[in-house]
């Protein structure tokens, strides 16, 4: 098998072809000639220079390079290619197995309006907004008609993972974020097609994992919460979500596997749902055609490989469960160690010089570096994924602050590290009361929550001194 | 059977004397009569702090100072004196430790010990007058049993705040007048001191009086019977010695001086002991028994205290002064022990050490025209006036012209008894051209900015001298009260976030104190300490000062209760700036790269003033200017709220908006240039 990505997606997809004995071949650019997916693949293929458009976005190069390694299917993870129905098509059309949802299905729904209309022949709730858009006079008229105020979102048609996706607070800012969105959607999905919908206050971010295989049979494995995000992008998720009772979590449930029946979905895929926590409604978003980053602890509550899944269904599988086998009876934290200054989110890339991974009781780690590793500049900052289960959700926060605040150690880069422990203490997320604006609203006092003293980083310090004493022998101010 | 319990306290079958009679945590009043009641004399120990002070330019570290307080736990002493002088600027400055730290790790190492500061009075531990809220503010929070407070003016309405917080927090004011020899410091002059003090302190029940003998120049006799005019007056009064050794005769001093009543007297271990600073404590213990005055002392622990000082005092040695032995002509230039080492320090830079006889010559005569104390801050002034002189003569006449200056300043002096209308008229003018030069402490002493002068202000010609023109003017500016009273409060919450800002993050309350002392040196310190963290505690002293030099060296230390361990692998070639060492910290292999002073510097400039516009994040620049007008070019205007450029990092975009209307008067990166969080990226121009 082929994996067409790299880094944390490459090296989890790997793990179960390990797991099955599936031979691997990575595919790799310039600056990723010696990262992690690289030297865990069976097989590795130099398919391009350091941007993603001459590497990992290169569907020729990529083909090429199932060919060359003989391979008999491909995964395309998260991002890149995974959402590209063009690409899929052209993978299919070469004899070689897709693992993924049909092409058609991803072109339908990969588009957000046509997504959005699909939803609304299903009877799935949507936001009020309007679709094509080419310039902001629409936008205003729309306002007026509709009596509607700021904010409101911009979002890329082609879009996902936050990009291409601008909130505008007045009507000042929305000229130029207006162009904002066109320009981003253009350079991450070479789409400059947008949309605009009402700016949901204080939502919250519910997504429901549905697998499905070609005979028709569609199962929920449940939902999964991943409302605290930083610019759009989710940095801490988990499962099940705190903000559903058990009447709507089977609503929640069932809406989303009944859009996934009713488009013909199959594989593994997400439908995100905006959740309205003081109206207890819920509106459709998109539907992710992929593998997503946090599928993960709906594994570790359901017990399920999901990736396992979705090679079976495109050998031709039939799902090996009924919707009623699944039995959920652990909670799960996931939470996202980005190479980001934690105080502005400034990526922060380089060499990792060393890296201590959290162990102990459930703990999960999905890495894709290693010490030594570099972290370029070109990719996504995500390096690294740690899991927690527990009991209940208290379980599970208790053990990721074992995991965050003693165990983990990263040199070299700056990570999320201390922003992720402060919001897993923070008290609003403990009590589960939190919207997708939790980071913008608390920053200051997350950031003030920052652990200072920590007597590993004062060792090195020292030792930084003596290094530079031995070098350079003793100074005049002394 | 074994013994289930050791006896407590009984060792060698008879009951050990317990020598603590005073300790932290008791009121002024107990001690003052715990010493009183006490059966001969008592010590303070000066080895945390004027011993380094004297004789090694303050450098000794906490690090071995700390190995001596378990035995001065068990000393008896009446106090510690490891606190104030310049031992505190000093450790900011060169031992990078901050006063705070040090009160802590002898507190818990020596709770049975009164720990004592050295403070003068309004300029505390700077050189300078403080405004009276900012002198509040810092005493109310420096955990120290005992004020020593002295002014170098003996202007006793310049301890007024000192002492009022001191005794309000119930703490120990020790109330000092500096001494000196001189024809106008008679005991009469000093009696009317000594009043000045109890009125201020509200009488002799609280307090205890240091006389401050910081050169050593008080002889046998003189110091005898000062202190016995004070007893007579003051008979209730516990009096404390504090001597320095310079002149030879320390110890007879003592003697004299605890037979006329003294009480307390300063000594360090004899194996810290040159030239500059207090007596022996074996020495004194012993010279003191065998005269029948019976000394409260645990001399066993002494002894041990002794020989531990041998086991690191060898790393000093690079400190002492290089000009060594005893000088009983510190009887007429004064210069005071803490003084000397660094005075030697600056001439030996400044390539003028064969003057310093003649600088010591000039100063002896300056003391008989201008009155006051040398010591801090008037024994800097003093030095840099005199060496300025001898300086300035040296190089416009040579070793000839030094000469004439020393003839003419003592013929002045001895001959026409300072009779400036006496000398000729030539010999005048070159006179009035002695102060032109003056630093600018000068000036301020003699404006009144320090207090009053103890025999009243120097005569015309000084002042002609000093300002010129001007003098006239200059002396009707002059302050005849108090800096208390006449400097205006600094703006401590303005101060505070000036050090937020240049720290970028909340202070803590002892940082915020090192900064209103010294702000520039705080800063530094404060930035070595976030580089280096605790390095200045725990490093032993060679490891400190000179690193590891060999394969397989290794320095083993304790941070916070967790053994740690750096080993030396190896240390590479420099090459183009940089060298490459190799070490295991706590058995994991780690390289370090180590600038030398020849390392190329890349050149990122960083957005500081109001017209630079900063790179928001580090990422590349892929435009400049916006899609609707094009490129921005120098000389273009752009419009509050306008995109300038766009910078990309990890896919996502960051529009530079003009912050306001202007022109753009510089553009500092180019297209696709990788920048820095902070960079400059325009200058532009307000219109």
């Amino acid at each position: 098998m082929l994996i067409a990505n790299r880094g944390v997606t490459a090296v989890r997809v790997m793990h179960t072809c390990r797991d099955r004995k599936i031979p691997t071949a990575a595919v790799y650019s310039t600056p990723d000639r010696l990262a992690h997916h690289v030297f865990m693949a069976d097989s590795a293929v130099h398919i391009g220079e350091a941007p993603p458009s001459e590497s990992y976005l290169n569907m020729d190069r990529m083909i090429n390079a199932a060919i060359q390694t003989k391979s008999d299917a491909i995964h395309p993870g998260w991002g890149f290619l995974a959402e590209n129905a063009e690409f899929a098509r052209m993978v299919i059309d070469r004899g070689i197995i897709w693992i993924g949802p049909p092409p058609d299905v991803i072109k339908a729904v990969g588009d957000k309006i046509q997504a959005k209309r699909l939803a609304q022949n299903a009877n799935v709730p949507t936001i009020p907004g309007i679709i094509d858009v080419t310039d902001i006079e629409q936008i205003k008229q729309w306002m007026d008609d509709e009596k509607l105020c700021f904010p409101i979102m911009i979002k890329a048609v082609a879009g996902g993972g936050g990009k291409g996706m601008v909130k505008v607070e007045n009507e000042e800012q929305l000229a130029q974020a207006f162009s904002k969105a066109r320009s981003e959607a253009q350079k991450s999905f070479g789409d400059e097609r947008v949309l605009v919908e009402k700016y949901i206050e204080r939502g919250r971010h519910i997504e429901v994992q549905i697998v499905a295989d070609e005979y028709g049979n569609v199962v929920h494995l449940f939902e999964r919460e991943c409302t605290i995000q930083r610019r759009n992008q989710k940095i801490i998720e988990e499962a099940p979500s705190p903000s559903l009772d058990d009447d709507l979590r089977s609503e929640i449930c069932f809406t989303a596997a009944r859009l996934m029946r009713e488009i013909g979905y199959t594989s593994a895929g997400t439908v995100e749902f905006l959740f309205d926590s003081t109206t207890k409604k819920f509106y459709f978003l998109e539907v992710n055609t992929r593998l997503q980053v946090e599928h993960g602890i709906t594994e570790l509550i359901t017990g399920l490989d999901i990736v396992g899944i979705m090679i079976d269904v495109a050998i031709g599988k039939r799902l090996p469960f009924k919707q009623t086998d699944i039995h959920p009876n652990r909670w799960a934290l996931e939470v996202r160690l980005n190479a980001e200054d934690p105080k502005n989110f400034s990526p922060s890339f380089g060499t990792i010089t060393r890296l201590q991974v959290p162990m102990g009781p459930n703990v999960r780690v999905a890495s894709g570096v290693y010490e030594g590793a570099d972290i370029p500049p070109y990719y996504d900052s995500l390096f690294m994924l740690l899991m927690s289960a527990g009991a209940d959700r208290a379980d599970a926060i208790r053990v990721m602050d074992r995991a965050l605040g003693r165990n983990l150690r990263v040199e070299g880069i700056k990570t999320l590290q201390p922003l992720l422990l402060s919001i897993i203490r923070h008290p609003a997320f403990i009590a589960g009361e939190f919207s997708t604006r939790f980071i913008e609203e608390h920053m200051d006092e997350l950031i003030s929550m920052f652990k200072e003293k920590n007597s590993e980083d004062n060792v090195l310090k020292i030792a930084k001194y003596v290094a530079e004493i031995s070098a350079l022998g003793h100074q005049k101010w002394m | 059977m074994l013994q289930k319990y050791p006896l407590l306290g009984i060792r060698n079958g008879c009951r050990m004397k317990d020598y603590i009679f005073v300790k932290p945590g008791m009121s002024p009043e107990e001690i003052v009569k715990d010493i009183r009641s006490l059966e001969g004399v008592c010590l303070t120990s000066t080895g945390m702090r004027d011993a380094g002070q004297s004789d090694y330019k303050n450098r000794h570290r906490i690090y071995d100072l700390a190995t001596l307080a378990p035995y001065y736990n068990k000393l008896g002493l009446f106090s510690a004196e490891c606190h104030g002088g310049a031992r505190w600027h000093v450790g900011i400055m060169n031992r990078r430790e901050s006063p705070f730290e040090e009160i802590n790790i002898l507190r818990e190492l020596m709770p049975n010990v009164l720990l004592q500061t050295l403070i003068r009075e309004t300029n505390l531990w700077g050189y300078r007058p403080y405004p009276k809220n900012v002198i509040e503010y810092v005493v109310a929070r420096v955990d120290i049993d005992v004020w020593r407070c002295f002014s170098f003016l003996n202007d006793v309405r310049n301890m007024r705040a000192v002492a009022e917080v001191v005794m309000k927090r119930g703490k120990l004011f020790e109330p000092t007048i500096s001494f000196t020899h001189a024809d106008w410091t008679t005991n009469d002059y000093y009696l009317g001191v000594v009043r000045d003090i109890v009125d201020l302190c509200g009488g002799t029940e609280e307090i205890i009086l240091c006389i401050k003998d910081m050169a050593g120049v008080g002889s046998i006799q003189r110091i005898g019977s000062l202190i016995d005019a004070i007893k007579q007056k003051f008979p209730e009064l516990v009096i404390q010695y504090h001597r320095h050794i310079t002149d030879g005769l320390a110890l007879p001093a003592y003697l004299a001086a605890a037979q006329s009543g003294a009480k307390i007297f300063d000594v360090e271990e004899d194996s810290l002991v040159r030239f500059y600073g207090q007596p022996p404590i074996l020495g004194v213990h012993a010279y003191f028994e065998e005269s029948g005055i019976p000394v409260n002392l645990n001399r066993k622990e002494a002894e041990a205290a002794v020989q531990k000082v041998r086991e690191w005092i060898g790393y000093y040695e690079w400190a002492e002064s290089p000009f060594k032995g005893y000088d009983h002509t510190v009887t007429l230039h004064k210069m005071p022990g803490g003084a000397f080492p660094s005075s030697f320090e600056q001439s030996d830079k400044g390539g003028f050490l064969h003057f310093m006889p003649a600088i010591l010559k000039v100063m002896s005569l300056y003391n008989r025209i201008i009155h006051y104390f040398d010591v801090t801050p008037g024994s800097q002034i003093t030095w840099v006036t005199c060496s300025g002189i001898v300086n300035r003569y040296a190089k416009e006449k040579g070793a000839a012209g030094v000469r004439h200056l020393i003839n003419l300043l003592t013929r002045f002096i001895e001959e026409k008894s300072l009779d400036f209308e006496s000398m000729k008229e030539d010999e005048q003018e070159e006179l009035l051209s002695f102060f032109k030069n003056a630093p600018g402490d000068f000036k301020n002493l003699l404006l009144g900015h320090y207090g009053k002068l103890p025999m009243g202000w120097p005569p015309d010609w000084v002042y002609k001298s000093t300002f010129g023109d001007e003098w006239e003017i200059k002396i009707k500016e002059r302050m005849e009260l108090s800096p208390l009273d006449s400097l205006e409060d600094d703006d401590l919450e303005k101060l505070r976030e000036d050090l937020t800002d240049s720290i970028s993050r909340n202070p803590s309350e002892e940082e915020f104190i090192l900064y209103l002392m010294h702000p520039k040196d705080a800063l530094e310190m404060i930035g070595f300490r976030e580089k280096y963290g605790e390095a200045p505690l725990v490093l032993p002293t060679n490891v400190w000062r000179e690193g590891l030099k060999n394969y397989g060296d290794k320095v083993e230390f304790e941070l916070w209760g967790k053994p740690y361990c750096v080993e030396l692998v190896s240390i590479g070639d420099e090459y183009e700036g940089v060298i490459y060492v190799v070490m295991r910290v706590n058995n994991k292999t780690r390289v370090y790269i180590v600038e030398t002073p020849r390392a190329k510097k890349v050149a990122i400039r960083i957005a500081k003033g109001p017209n630079d516009i900063a790179a928001p994040i580090t990422g590349n620049v892929w435009r400049i200017g916006n899609p609707e007008r094009g490129t921005l070019r120098v000389g273009d205007i752009v419009h509050k709220g306008e995109e300038i450029a766009n910078l990309e990092a990890m896919k996502m975009e960051n529009a530079i908006i003009a912050p306001f209307d202007g022109h753009v008067t510089e553009i500092c990166v180019k297209l696709n240039d990788s920048v820095i969080e902070g960079q400059l990226l325009f200058i532009l121009e307000k219109i």
